[in-house]
């Protein structure tokens, strides 16, 4: 039986063209606007993803995500420190500011301030150098993607001269920091440096990042900071979740991504079905002639059903192999798209979808199918 | 003794009309006919007076409004919509004025249809279906399309797969139509083999008067009723020449 429902396909090459198309079409679409969706998504949470020995984040009660850290006193690491539960405390500075190279290139980036002994809350992967050079005088880590954005043609290395707020500043170490939401690059340094980078008032830090003692779990930790301090405290799952919720509660990014989606499906869907339902019209003799012949109703639809889901599964997988194309072709570092990836439950789920389209396209048909008289095989 | 003195098919008081209202019309109005086994019987008669119609119903294609047909003792009228698909596979063998073959098949594949549609195996269908097509002489045209083949070698392909899961009825419709002369002589000679060699019951509706002479029966169908109807006895007539 498959084999007739594939040979009766495959036989209308146009056709087949013009399905596979609309469903490459559809799945492309839905997967690249998704997988743009959530990298945006996940690039809203990467100074938390990166700071992997935190498992609790504090800050001023009225920050409402991670970019809108609000100064507190410094006073607050020790206080934060004297709860119970908490194994350690150590300060966090992020401030967006510009830096400018010896040969005038400038560039926005996110300055990150670190406890000047730990080093505790960057990324662990380094390209050039490690934590330690951060330790040496006027030290700064770059961001890859921030370096050659710098220097395009120069491979990465350390002692590169800059400038922060009119300081020096030596690239002691090249990171592979994740991409923040702003695309700016990431600058980590010393706490105490990044302070002289960047003086803003008396109240200068912007979270304490802290981890709860063996056998304290982090949720009754965060909720014990909360009652003994008035600070703001979450775990670093659960920052992560606020922040991506602000975005996706305060920003038009899920309404514009939406709609693109949407119109991936609905155009695909249209596309399919109608040319599918055209096959079907074209071949309906054919039909009528296996129904003549002895083909149940249940027969036919699973013909068509696999009719379909061969057409569907052909143009998935050219749909999903293209935009992984797409997300690898723009995977360099200075691509605004760096970091980007297609993850398993968006293919998944873009498969889902697609799954939706051919059941469209195979309902649309089927019924045709379904009713057509096989006494038409008697009709000259 | 009792089984060789059943008739293949009785019809009797048939009636079809399609449309409602003032469109209706009535294009069977009470047929009587009985076909026997190891006979062909032509249904011939004008344009628009019922012939296609009274073999789809024969064929458990269309329902009839009134009346009832039997087919080997089974009572095809009566029989549920769902069980027609069954009967049409078992006892019923097709073939077309247009021979609907299936474009994208081969010969041997598409001879092998009906098999493939009653659950066969595909190598064992298609070994059956290898034999069907070599007796009627398209041993050299298995793995081609129908597009490759003559009309004549179609309507043979056409007749392998409407033998091939050796149905009790053979229901053909203006099988020479599409055919030139020559062709349609073999399909004819064909189709009374089937009928006497085979002991099959062979119903063919045809304009062609040059068909008649294989005949072992004739009805004629004029505005939906049998009008007339003579057996091979009533007529001298030599079908070899």
């Amino acid at each position: 039986m498959i084999g007739i429902g594939l040979k009766m396909l495959f036989a209308d090459r146009a056709k087949v063209f013009g399905l596979v198309l609309g469903v490459a079409f559809s799945t492309l679409l839905i997967t690249q606007q998704s997988s743009l969706f959530v990298g945006l998504m996940l690039r809203t949470q990467s100074l938390i993803a990166d700071a992997q020995e935190v498992n609790l984040w504090v800050m001023d009660p009225t920050v409402e995500f991670i970019d809108s850290a609000k100064a507190m006193r410094d006073v607050e690491l020790q206080r934060v420190r004297g709860v119970p539960g908490v194994a350690w405390a150590v300060p966090f500075f992020r401030a967006t500011t510009a830096l400018r190279t010896q040969e005038g290139r400038t560039l926005n980036v996110l300055l990150i301030g670190l406890d000047d002994d730990t080093l505790i809350g960057m990324t662990h992967r380094f390209v050039v150098g490690g934590p330690a050079d951060l330790h040496r005088p006027d030290a700064v880590a770059i961001d890859y993607a921030g370096f050659k954005r710098l220097w395009p043609d120069e491979s990465p290395k350390a002692g590169r001269l800059l400038e922060l707020n009119d300081h020096r500043a030596v690239v002691t170490a090249i990171s592979d920091a994740s991409e923040p939401f702003s695309s700016a690059a990431v600058i980590y340094t010393r706490y105490s440096k990044a302070l002289s980078y960047f003086p803003s008032g008396r109240n200068q830090l912007s979270f304490v990042l802290a981890r709860a003692a063996e056998g304290y779990e982090p949720q009754q930790v965060a909720r014990e900071i909360n009652a003994r301090t008035g600070l703001k405290a979450y775990t670093s799952s659960t920052f992560s979740m606020v922040t991506m919720k602000y975005y996706f509660t305060n920003t038009g990014i899920p309404l514009n991504f939406a709609v693109v989606i949407a119109l991936g499906f609905v155009v695909g869907a249209a596309i399919v079905a109608l040319i599918f339902n055209m096959f079907v019209s074209d071949n309906i003799r054919q039909f009528a002639t296996l129904k003549a012949l002895g083909a149940t109703d249940r027969w036919i639809i699973i013909l068509v059903s696999v009719q379909a889901g061969v057409v569907g599964a052909i143009g998935y997988g050219i749909g999903l192999g293209v935009a992984a194309a797409f997300v690898a072709a723009l995977d360099y570092p200075t691509s605004e798209l760096r970091g980007f990836y297609i993850p398993w439950w968006v293919a998944l789920g873009v498969a889902a979808s697609t799954a939706m389209v051919i059941l469209i396209a195979t309902l649309a048909s089927s019924r045709r199918v379904v009713v057509v008289d096989p006494a038409i095989v008697f009709r000259g | 003794m009792v089984e060789e003195a059943q008739p293949a098919v009785t019809c009797r008081g048939l009636v079809k009309a399609f449309g409602t209202g003032e469109t209706r019309t009535t294009v069977l109005r009470g047929v009587d006919l009985t076909v026997e086994s190891g006979e062909m019987t032509l249904l011939v008669g004008p344009s628009g007076c019922g012939k296609t119609t009274l073999i789809s119903i024969i064929a458990g294609i269309l329902s009839a409004d009134h009346g009832r047909v039997d087919v080997f003792g089974t009572p095809v009228t009566r029989l549920r919509k769902h069980d027609l698909p069954r009967f049409r596979s078992q006892m019923i063998g097709f073939i077309f004025q247009q021979f609907n073959l299936l474009p994208a098949l081969s010969s041997i594949e598409n001879a092998a249809v009906p098999l493939i549609l009653a659950g066969a195996k595909k190598m064992d269908a298609y070994r059956r279906s290898t034999a069907s097509l070599e007796q009627l002489g398209l041993g050299a045209e298995l793995h081609k399309l129908p597009a490759e083949l003559s009309g004549g070698q179609q309507q043979r392909v056409a007749i392998a797969r409407a033998l091939i899961h050796e149905p009790k009825l053979i229901v053909c419709d203006e099988p020479t139509a599409s055919l030139d002369a020559e062709s349609g002589r073999t399909v004819m000679l064909l189709l009374r083999d089937i009928a006497v060699q085979m002991s099959r019951a062979v119903l063919v509706v045809t304009h062609d008067s040059r068909t008649f002479s294989f005949a072992d029966r004739i009805a004629l169908m004029i505005d939906g009723r049998i009008s007339a109807s003579e057996t091979a006895r009533d007529r001298p007539r030599d079908v070899t020449q």
